[in-house]
């Protein structure tokens, strides 16, 4: 092994023209597209009235039924909040276009021909351009001109299963896994400049690209604008039964008080 | 006083919310004066808001004006400028046109939770009690987690002597803020106002648990704060439960506990515990004569 080790010796040439140029570069783009990315956000979209409202009609009989077990609320109280929730379900009050007309059967609306939807679809397709193309640019620039390249020697031993992960590119079956190669150096750095990036953008930036990796443009969309297109009218339907439930499990915390604060006195 | 303590000292009083405002204003102006807001960064613009509310409150306008002008220079189309505008009318402003102003704001984004707020605020204020009370229902029906709208809707109620509204408003606050002590002791007040002895009975008593609870051994220490209160409510529902049972079921159809003498019992010990020590003297007498008048 030792023998092995000095056998490489690396032009510094390699150091100043490939190594810090692949990283320096990696960061720079990084910091780039945080503020392409500043630029492209659209400020969330103001909602009217009714959609806030509907939306929020979900949350209310929630919040009733967290606590239903235990609920501070007097029989009287929980039932009426509880039946008022259920009609106002059932008749659909609480829908944005009102009341559903007739008994023609409700379909999903479809996303593609809500405008407010594909906003929310495309500002997720923008950003990730704006993070997956530098990438791609960039991966090809280090594979065209610095293809099988040994960048540089860990200063620590490691065991062969990291020979994959750390000589990308380089089909040797002898070579020291402590040599990094310059297509692996670039996916170290991929991966772990994200707390690089925080130092210097703060911890809410956008430069970060292994997050993408994960995260698919609509399930972006659907965490920007929760009023994703829903059939509320189903979801109240659902939430009606749920309700029904709830009033079983009901009971009232001051249900037997007197002889919880009695005993507790030790009266009792 | 330096800068950078003023400053510190200003960020302090937003992060708890205290409106020390003749302070603020003393402080702010110094700032404002030595330099201008934008060299402060980001806080400088929070720090702008805090100076104009405060100013306002001490009725120097002029400074107020300085500052909302530096915010919708920075912020033109902001809805929390909008708000401080909207405050800073109110100061010198006829009701009417403070309202038309609202009323211009909510055409353009009927969804802004806070100047929704001011104009009913403001409808109240001129004593247009029912288009208020209107508004602010068809605002907790949007913004339903708005545990102050529903507290100030059952003041509301409550001062016009709805307290059957009242409680129902109430109730909502009590789901939304289930740990609140004072939220059930305004419930269980609000119950012996309207009459409703059996209700208010049993949540003065959730309202001792409550406090009580964590107390290891609650029976040698005196009550303090608004658990005195509570007690007091359970003495008072007790003794006039005891002294004419109700005929019928009271209007929540909440039963009278079977063991409604021992509470009373456990009540008046717990009231005269609270008139223990040197300064309860005269009280625990005056407390005592009253128990044994009836």
């Amino acid at each position: 092994m030792s023998t092995s080790a000095v056998s490489l010796y690396l032009d510094p040439q390699i150091r100043d023209w490939v190594l810090f140029p692949i990283t320096l570069v990696m960061i720079l783009v990084g910091i780039l597209r945080h503020y392409v990315v500043l630029l492209l956000q659209s400020s969330p979209k103001k909602q009217p009235r009714a959609a806030i409202r509907e939306q929020r009609a979900l949350a209310r009989s929630q919040i009733l039924r967290a606590t239903a077990s235990n609920s501070p609320l007097p029989p009287h109280f929980y039932t009426s909040i509880s039946r008022h929730l259920s009609d106002a379900f059932e008749a659909g009050t609480y829908l944005k276009d009102g009341p559903p007309k007739g008994d023609a059967p409700s379909t999903p609306p479809n996303p593609i021909t809500d405008p407010a939807a594909m906003d929310g679809m495309m500002a997720g397709m923008k950003t990730q351009m704006v993070m997956m193309v530098p990438q791609m640019v960039i991966m090809g620039w280090i594979n065209f001109f610095f293809q099988g390249f040994v960048l540089i020697k860990l200063p620590f031993p490691l065991t062969l299963g990291f020979k994959s992960m750390l000589q990308r590119g380089i089909e040797t079956p002898d070579m020291d896994v402590r040599w990094v190669s310059s297509l692996s150096w670039y996916f170290l750095n991929f991966f772990g400049l994200n707390g690089l990036y925080r130092l210097i953008l703060g911890s809410d930036n956008s430069a970060d690209s292994s997050r993408d990796m994960t995260a698919s443009p609509f399930a972006n969309a659907g965490a920007a604008s929760p009023g994703q297109p829903q059939d509320y009218n189903k979801l109240f339907k659902a939430e009606r039964d749920n309700l029904q439930f709830s009033e079983g499990m009901y009971s009232w915390v001051g249900k037997d008080i007197e002889n919880k604060v009695l005993s507790r006195y030790g009266k009792i | 006083m330096s800068l950078s303590s003023a400053l510190q000292q200003l960020a302090s009083y937003r992060a708890n919310n205290t409106r020390a405002s003749q302070e603020t204003f003393k402080k702010g102006v110094t700032i404002l004066k030595s330099r201008n807001a934008p060299n402060l960064g980001e806080d400088g613009w929070a720090f702008l808001e805090q100076l104009a509310l405060a100013s306002i409150d001490i009725g120097r306008l002029d400074v107020a004006d300085e500052c909302t002008k530096q915010l919708s220079e920075k912020f033109p189309n902001s809805p929390r400028v909008a708000v401080l505008v909207g405050i800073r009318k109110e100061a010198s402003e006829s009701p009417e046109s403070v309202l038309r102003y609202y009323d211009g704001v909510l055409e353009e984004d009927s969804a802004n939770a806070a100047i929704w707020k001011r104009r009913i605020s403001v409808l109240k204020r001129i004593g247009k009690t029912e288009k208020a009370v209107d508004e602010l229902s068809k605002f907790l029906d949007t913004f339903y987690t708005d545990v102050e709208g529903w507290l100030e809707l059952a003041d509301i109620y409550s001062s016009c002597n709805q307290y059957t509204s009242s409680l129902q408003a109430l109730s909502h606050a009590l789901v939304l803020a289930p740990q609140n002590p004072f939220t059930a002791l305004q419930f269980a007040e609000t119950a012996y106002t309207a009459g409703d002895l059996p209700l208010a009975l049993k949540m003065f008593l959730v309202v001792t648990e409550m406090v009580e609870r964590d107390i290891p051994a609650p029976e040698d220490s005196a009550p303090t704060g608004i658990s005195v209160r509570a007690w007091w409510g359970v003495k008072l529902c007790s003794r006039r439960l005891i002294e004419s049972p109700p005929s019928s079921p009271s209007a929540s159809d909440t039963p009278v506990p079977k063991t409604i003498k021992l509470i009373d019992e456990l009540a008046t010990e717990r009231v005269l515990t609270s008139y223990s020590g040197e300064q309860g003297a005269e009280g625990r007498q005056l407390v005592s004569q009253w128990i044994s008048a009836y």
